[in-house]
């Protein structure tokens, strides 16, 4: 009979003590562990995204000064524009805040922006997220609404020391409140498992039986402030079409989802200015 | 030795070839593609360390990848620690002086790998026709993109442990 050789299980023996201590050892281990890890291999991502501007920045410098005078014309003319919006929306601001002191409104969110730069984004079938340049040295707090030029972008869900990781508009485990734009009945925006082929897309679920939703004129989906996170009027998407639920009560459909999503370059992270208090405010 | 010096090359390469990789996806988000090279990690230090050695480059490497992925902490280290104790089981049977071997077992063990998070990441939307459809691209491109990826990384660790000085076979087989 043939020795039975024991070191031959060694493997098999390792991989059965890991997996017990795996399944015995304290979550503040298993987080510590992921947090060092994470940390230690943060500072190569921060680098390459400062090398990336770096490169950004010497390719701008090859440009003629004929084409950088253009740019700078047309930068003024925008900048004309804005500064003419800005004033406007000052104005329609104070219009708003009287109306409000004359009703007796509540107060609204305020929010500050920070503006941070994308280093990584990891788009597959099995998870929809980026990670920023920006983490606990800028305040970036944990649930925090992250936009973009277009509209919402996502959460934040994991925040670290110079880095942050942003749940995606368009991943299955993302959930909104949301309200069509000419409606102001709530409805719930969740995302979806993407198809892929560069096309981004999210479902709505709960929209009333009366909204009616075609190509020509697809319905704009916007945040709502129901949910506490996202300022209301943020663009999420369009609706080209509904159809009845799985109840028959409420409406469902898909949410076409801006194609610059899978592309960021660039992003905002709202901070609230008066965090919620979850054992006083209602949101 | 305590424990064997091959251990920083071959942990090293692995985290090279998982920034380079997340660097390909982070450019590949735009069409919607994702690679997964994760196979070729674990297979020499499967073949070419003893079982203290091995283990530690293992179990570094995981951490190190799940870490780095979205997926829940520890699901690749398990999944590294079982693909490389069945591997080093049957070690003998490889050549690991060549790369044919090393590719073959580095396309499985990238397959287990893909299975492995399909399974633990996207199993309440196995139902979705989508989830399939990116999983088969990205299965189909990674491996193709591996024929290429995995000869390179296994001849350049064996390059980084000439320029080492250090040891460029195997260790002694049976297994010690």
């Amino acid at each position: 009979m043939a020795k039975l050789r024991l070191d031959k299980l060694k493997p098999l023996v390792a991989l059965g003590v890991f997996l017990i201590a795996w399944w015995i050892m304290p979550p503040v281990i298993k987080s510590f562990l992921k947090i060092s890890f994470t940390e230690f291999q943060a500072p190569s991502w921060v680098v390459s995204s400062y090398l990336e501007d770096i490169q950004g920045f010497w390719a701008r410098r090859s440009h003629s000064k004929i084409e950088l005078i253009e740019a700078g014309r047309e930068l003024a003319r925008k900048k004309a524009y804005y500064q003419y919006i800005a004033q406007r929306n000052e104005s329609l601001e104070a219009e708003v805040d009287r109306l409000e002191s004359i009703l007796h409104m509540p107060t609204r969110r305020e929010f500050r922006y920070e503006v941070a730069r994308v280093v990584r984004r990891d788009l597959s079938a099995w998870w929809q997220q980026i990670i920023i340049r920006k983490g606990r040295d800028y305040n970036i707090p944990e649930g925090a609404a992250v936009i973009f030029s277009s509209g919402v972008v996502g959460r934040v869900v994991e925040v670290n020391a110079f880095t942050s990781r942003i749940e995606l508009v368009t991943s299955p485990n993302f959930r909104m409140a949301a309200t069509f734009e000419t409606d102001g009945r709530p409805v719930i925006y969740q995302g979806v498992v993407q198809s892929g082929f560069g096309r981004a897309t999210g479902s709505v679920n709960d929209a009333p039986q009366d909204i009616i939703a075609n190509s020509q004129a697809p319905l704009k989906l916007v945040s709502t402030s129901l949910g506490g996170t996202f300022p209301p009027g943020l663009t999420i998407g369009t609706v080209s079409w509904l159809e009845p639920g799985s109840t028959g009560i409420f409406q469902a459909g898909e949410v076409t989802l801006d194609e610059r999503l899978l592309s960021l370059h660039e992003v905002s992270v709202l901070i609230p200015l008066n965090p919620l208090e979850l054992n006083n405010d209602v949101p | 030795m305590f424990l064997d010096p091959r251990i920083l090359i071959m942990f090293g390469a692995n985290a090279l070839l998982l920034y380079l990789s997340l660097l390909v996806n982070s450019a590949l988000s735009s069409w919607s593609l994702y690679l997964v090279l994760l196979g070729p990690m674990l297979v020499l230090p499967a073949i070419f360390l003893r079982h203290r050695s091995y283990l530690l480059c293992i179990l570094l490497t995981g951490l190190w990848v799940d870490a780095a992925l979205p997926c829940q902490f520890g699901l690749l280290t398990l999944g590294f620690l079982t693909a490389g104790a069945c591997i080093f089981q049957i070690r003998f049977r490889f050549r690991a002086e060549h790369n044919y071997h090393p590719i073959i077992l580095s396309h499985s063990c990238n397959l287990f790998c893909i299975a492995l998070i399909s399974i633990a990441t996207g199993f309440e939307y196995l139902s979705a026709s989508s989830l399939w459809i990116q999983i088969l691209i990205t299965t189909v491109l990674s491996h193709g993109l591996l024929t290429i990826v995995a000869p390179w990384f296994f001849d350049l660790q064996r390059l980084l442990f000439e320029l080492c000085r250090l040891e460029t076979e195997p260790e002694d087989f049976p297994i010690l």
